[in-house]
């Protein structure tokens, strides 16, 4: 445990010293005290280890191959780190026993030429190429066929939370016992598996099933709200907490009549008034299912407080304005977000994400939280998972994966190639050609709700 | 030496450990020495076999490197069958395990099915996650439908894209408006601060955020009687929930809502009714026995205990009774005693049942109450406990007729003075002392009187007197100077205890005009006598100064 402390310390007071370092010369004394500061905070792991290997691998920093989970007040820190590394390249860093300060003024000069460089890796390697105590390495990228088995493995999990949560509202229609244990069990291992792959997670939720509306929605909104409450710092129980809150934040839907949640026309008024009362039936229904617990007493408050709105103008009306709860805002943002891109009974066409996510930002501060949607917005990107998008070189295609460190560059699924006839291939927004230039770049976003295009050919 | 002898070896330690862990709390000098011998043992194979310790889990056997080094057939207490039904299937234990870790593990080891209702051994492995100890898990026992996957798949692809439509879209991209990407919103400071004023914020306690979303159900509802009645079994299980965590505030604030729902001019009659319900649950022998049971293993404050009864009906005070004789907790007992004290105005003839208790310590308890209580109306039915075969009872019954000053017990209190236990004598005169009638005076007169009292031990002699001495009036002086002054020829020991006494109360009287006739005897030859005197004359002289 302790050596975990003192590796976050080291990568915090690393990207302070970078960011120090691109506004002062490295001469200043603020950097060379600094420079001081992390030769001694690496010594000093070094009592109890020869080496000390940081890895970045994916949106995740592993020191010794042990995976860093970090408080929120270094969320920045590791955010500009982990920006700056993949922007040269680089996704692992090693240092050795017996390093000098003047060895990390190697390697910042090496760190800040790279910056500038049309082969950042290359420039890095160069400038360390007589350091024996400081070695880099590139970026890995996730293996083709890994992330085949990975998106298999996230599948799976995901239609299996899907099948649960159809199970598990048909037994409370039916007044029968349900398994809470199964619950937790099938969120833990949505958790995992975002904490890893939060964005082939996230790329699942774009699977929509018209039929299976309402057991997809409950399953996609946990999905969406793990992932962002893994964006706000949250821990493993707390997010195991929260995506059963959102999993069951519609349970009070199972007694709304057939008849109304499938309606395919406008609601008249006295149907709305019953499907208004959907927050209310969900604390019923689950404070019923069991002997309460904290998970349960969490969820019922979810369940109530999920259409009320940031600024209370949503509903059950209430009394008191008493603060809502972090969860049920969180819910609000990922429960607006899939239904408005999904197709529903009384929405048959949905929102392109982008649309979507443009509609919850006119919400900010009246309907959600605006803290919170600032950290969702930047979860699913600038070009949100299953965005139809037409490039510079005008081939069309879907966004298949977004790129935190470039939000512009998320990869994409070309669907029709430069002369307009059909394909399917994957590609690279950050990748260059041997000018350092970009090969390819977005130029358009469209609406795919528009023709018939199911974005589960692409995606799944 | 096998190879799998060290882990036969560790195994049975780790069984060992389990059972100290659940037998010993965590600041038993057992319970350290426990995890720190598991610890070494840990220290120890990991010399013994690498860094690692692999352990394959089936349903009764445990096998390292395709040997068993665990097997147990049965049942119940199982270590294979207990990792193995939730689904755990390799356990792996790494070198640089620490204790923190041992000891969370362990901790989860020894839980019994009864601590597992909320989550299973995965479930609580998981959320610790730990660093040196991984588990394969097999996921299959989650899956609900097996075809489920493959069907929903077939399902969300059975319409393909049009090409015709893809083409169209290629087409219209050509001529669409440029693009209008929504713009990344970096993080300020000032935005992971306020984050932090969350985290912050939600670690309050949420029981009290959903009692306040129960109140807002009821104004909701409250002309709405199926809607209340479907509510209520809910509102009652976050009742019986906020007195098992020890959230006595949370309940209270329950009943309450409910209290002033029930009393609100707008709702109507049967659904006060329902209301009142909730109430009554709340006092119900279920809520109660769990209040017990936390208040006797739990510190809490005493204040909202109080409260949180007092907000009760009178349906409660049978079952406070029935766990009054089950509290070990001193503090837990004081409580409910005081509480039933407010109760039981409420509700004499409920309260008074407890005197019929087979407990002897609950009836004395009840006794206490009414005494607490203080009403004369309780008279009748604590002469039914007077003849209480436990001498405790009889005395606290004594006491209390006593001090609610019952002058109707003047006449059962005789027999009581010539019980055969000194205890319940004394008991009995300080009674009659507190009931102060003038029958009680006369009773106390005829027993000095009596030949039998003069073999009395001083103690209980001065306790008469002590007690007589309280009336003050000119019977009782003019009879205490007669037994002052009072000789004898035979018995003279025991005479000049009756004298001592004699002096003690002209003393505690207090008037200064005995102060010359007990000079009398301040040289008296009888030391008990002679002391008694000087006392009592220490004591007027401190009030009215020497003469």
């Amino acid at each position: 445990m302790e050596e975990l402390k003192k590796t976050i310390d080291i990568i915090s007071n690393l990207a302070i010293l970078i960011r120090t370092s691109q506004v002062h010369d490295i001469n200043n004394v603020a950097v060379v005290n600094l420079i001081e500061r992390v030769t001694g905070l690496i010594n000093n792991f070094f009592r109890d280890e020869k080496i000390l290997q940081i890895d970045l691998v994916g949106e995740f920093f592993y020191a010794n191959d042990t995976r860093l989970k970090y408080s929120i007040e270094h969320l920045l820190n590791f955010d500009f780190l982990s920006r700056e590394l993949k922007k040269r390249n680089i996704g692992t860093v090693v240092f050795k026993e017996k390093l000098e300060a003047q060895d990390i003024k190697i390697f910042l000069k090496a760190f800040l030429s790279a910056g500038f460089s049309k082969d950042p890796l290359k420039t890095m390697l160069d400038f360390l190429k007589d350091l024996k105590t400081i070695t880099v390495d590139k970026l890995k990228r996730v293996k083709e066929d890994e992330a085949i088995d990975m998106r298999k493995v996230v599948k799976k999990t995901y239609f299996n939370a899907v099948s649960f949560s159809k199970g598990i509202m048909n037994k409370i229609k039916a007044k029968e016992a349900v398994n809470i244990k199964k619950a937790k069990r099938i969120v833990e291992s949505m958790v995992d598996l975002i904490l890893e792959e939060e964005q082939l997670f996230i790329g699942m939720t774009v699977i929509k099933d018209y039929d299976e509306y309402t057991y997809h929605h409950s399953v996609n909104v946990s999905v969406l709200a793990i992932a962002l409450g893994q964006r706000l710092g949250l821990s493993k129980k707390a997010l195991n907490e929260l995506g059963l809150a959102a999993l069951f934040h519609d349970m009070g839907k199972v007694e709304v009549p057939l008849e109304i949640l499938n309606k395919p026309t406008a609601f008249t008024e006295d149907e709305w008034l019953i499907m208004r009362k959907h927050p209310q039936w969900g604390v019923k229904a689950l404070l019923t299912l069991k002997a309460p617990d904290p998970v349960l007493v969490r969820s019922a408050i979810v369940a109530f407080e999920h259409h009320l709105n940031y600024n209370y103008s949503g509903y059950p009306k209430v009394r008191t304005r008493h603060e809502q709860d972090l969860y049920s805002r969180i819910v609000t943002i990922a429960d607006q977000y899939d239904a408005m891109t999904s197709s529903r009974v009384y929405s048959r066409v949905p929102l392109p994400p982008d649309k979507a996510l443009s509609i919850l930002i006119d919400r900010s501060g009246t309907q959600v939280d605006p803290l919170l949607l600032k950290f969702f917005i930047n979860m699913v990107g600038v070009y949100p998972i299953g965005s139809m998008v037409l490039l510079n070189t005008n081939e069309l295609g879907i966004v298949y994966q977004s790129n935190p460190a470039f939000p512009d560059r998320p990869r994409i699924r070309i669907i029709m190639d430069s002369s307009g006839k059909r394909t399917d291939t994957t590609v690279d927004l950050t990748e260059k050609d041997p000018e350092g230039r970009f090969i390819r770049s977005i130029i358009k976003t469209l609406d795919y709700t528009k023709y018939k295009i199911n974005l589960a050919e692409y995606l799944m | 030496m096998s190879e799998i002898t060290p882990i036969k070896d560790f195994l049975q330690m780790l069984l060992k450990t389990k059972k100290l862990i659940r037998m010993y709390p965590e600041n038993n000098p057992m319970y350290i020495k426990a995890i720190n011998d598991m610890y070494e043992k840990f220290e120890e194979v990991f010399q013994d076999i690498g860094n690692d310790i692999v352990l394959h889990i089936r349903q009764y056997e445990i096998l390292h490197d395709d040997k068993q080094v665990y097997y147990n057939p049965e049942k119940t207490d199982n270590l294979a069958l207990f990792f193995f039904k939730d689904g755990i299937r390799e356990l792996k234990f790494f070198k640089g395990i620490n204790k923190e870790e041992l000891e969370g593990f362990l901790k989860i080891i020894s839980l019994d099915e009864k601590e597992l209702i909320d989550d299973d051994i995965v479930t609580l492995l998981w959320e610790k996650d730990f660093q040196y100890i991984r588990y394969v898990v097999d996921e299959s026992v989650l899956t609900e439908d097996e075809d489920y996957e493959l069907r929903a798949t077939q399902q969300v692809l059975e319409e393909t894209s049009s090409p015709d439509d893809l083409l169209r879209a290629y087409r219209d991209a050509m001529d669409a408006e440029g693009v209008k990407a929504t713009q990344i919103m970096p993080l300020a400071e000032t935005d992971l601060k306020a984050l932090m004023q969350e985290f912050e914020k939600d670690s309050e306690p949420k029981l009290k955020k959903l009692v306040h979303i129960i109140s807002e159900i009821i104004y909701q509802e409250y002309n709405n009687k199926k809607e209340l009645e479907e509510i209520i079994p809910a509102i009652r299980s976050v009742l019986e929930y906020s007195i098992k965590i020890a959230d006595f505030e949370s309940a209270i604030e329950i009943l309450k809502i409910v209290k002033v729902a029930a009393e609100d001019k707008e709702i109507p009659g049967d659904i006060k009714v329902l209301l009142k319900k909730i109430i009554e649950f709340g006092g119900s022998q279920t809520v109660i026995k769990t209040l017990g049971e936390v208040i006797d293993r739990v510190e809490v404050e005493e204040g909202p205990i109080r409260e949180y009864i007092q907000q009760l009906d009178r349906n409660a005070i049978t079952p406070l009774i029935e766990i009054l004789g089950e509290l070990k907790n001193m503090r837990a007992r004081k409580v409910i005693i005081d509480s039933l004290a407010i109760l039981g105005r409420r509700d004499m003839q409920s309260l008074v049942k407890g005197l019929s208790d087979e407990r002897w310590y609950v009836v004395r308890n009840i006794v206490y109450i009414l005494r607490l209580i203080g009403d004369k109306r309780a008279m009748e039915y604590l002469l039914k406990t007077i003849r209480h075969p436990d001498m405790r009872v009889r005395r606290e019954v004594i006491k209390t007729l006593g001090e609610i000053k019952a002058p109707q017990a003047v006449s059962t209190l005789r027999d009581h003075l010539n019980d055969p236990d000194p205890q319940i004598r004394i008991a009995t005169v300080r009674a009659l002392g507190g009931i102060h009638t003038e029958a009680a005076k006369r009773l106390l007169l005829q027993r000095i009187n009596t030949k039998d009292f003069l073999q009395r031990g001083l103690e209980e002699k001065k306790e008469y007197f002590e007690v007589l001495s309280s009336w003050k009036d000119e019977e009782v002086i003019e009879f205490l100077v007669k037994t002052l002054k009072k000789n004898a020829l035979f018995n003279r020991a025991k005479n000049f205890e009756n004298r001592a006494c004699a002096a003690y109360a002209l003393g505690l009287i207090g008037s200064k005009e005995h102060l010359k006739i007990l000079k009398k005897y301040a040289d008296s030859g009888n030391p008990v006598f002679r002391e008694h005197v000087r006392n009592a004359i220490i004591r007027l002289e401190a009030s009215h100064g020497r003469t």
